[in-house]
């Protein structure tokens, strides 16, 4: 079955931060503070902010699909 | 694995899950933008399907239309006959009514859809960039400090 790609990108993003947890257990120093701001939060702020973008879209298309059927 | 480069493999197994991240996400990206082409082209073989169907039936309304006046002339003329029905052109005027709504209903869809589609655009863009060249520098950085961990543990391995 194929999935919906939104949902594909959605598991893909837990699977990243379940990544990160596993890393900050044992790096926690300045560096990973410093990561944390310039790297991680903006990773996470623009992957959020596309996944719901492309989620609200491909409700409409499945709705757009299903309304004029038949 | 040494509890002293536990750090050293957690920053590796991010910069694997990282990498793993960036490829997985730009095949959802290519995915998405291809179900919206998908949708599109769907949505557009409906409304052509519907365009002709509703010159169908305003043909066949024509004709009716048409039959209806030459019975009225002929009534006029003549006078009625028994066993004469008025032509009933409700059915066909029905069917081309039915028509459009059908086309306006996907007309409204393909709106909404491209009215979505573009204020996607900017994010989808914005993210794109994210894969394309934020997110190779993170990895750079990262396997750039897990070089300098290793190296600096390989200076203080002899003494340690």
């Amino acid at each position: 079955m194929v999935t919906r790609p939104d949902r594909d990108g959605d598991q893909q993003l837990r699977l990243l931060d379940d990544a990160w947890d596993k890393a900050a257990q044992h790096w926690h120093d300045g560096m990973s503070r410093q990561f944390e701001g310039g790297h991680w939060t903006p990773l996470l702020r623009e992957s959020r902010g596309y996944l719901e973008g492309l989620h609200k879209l491909m409700d409409m298309l499945e709705a757009a699909e299903r309304d004029t059927e038949g | 694995m040494t509890s002293v480069h536990a750090d050293i493999d957690a920053l590796k197994g991010l910069h694997e899950a990282l990498v793993r991240y960036r490829h997985a996400q730009r095949e959802v990206a290519g995915r998405g933008e291809e179900e919206i082409k998908v949708v599109r082209a769907s949505l557009e073989a409906k409304a052509s399907r519907w365009r002709a169907q509703m010159e169908q039936c305003q043909a066949e309304f024509g004709a009716c239309q048409e039959r209806a006046a030459q019975a009225a002339e002929g009534s006029a003329a003549d006078g009625p006959t028994a066993g004469d029905d008025p032509v009933d052109c409700s059915g066909y005027a029905r069917a081309v009514e039915q028509c459009g709504e059908r086309l306006e209903q996907i007309r409204r869809w393909q709106q909404r859809i491209d009215a979505q589609a573009s204020e996607f655009q900017g994010t989808a863009s914005r993210f794109g960039d994210l894969l394309e060249n934020d997110l190779p520098r993170t990895e750079e950085h990262l396997l750039a400090l897990i070089r300098s961990l290793e190296a600096a543990r390989r200076v203080q391995a002899p003494g340690a």
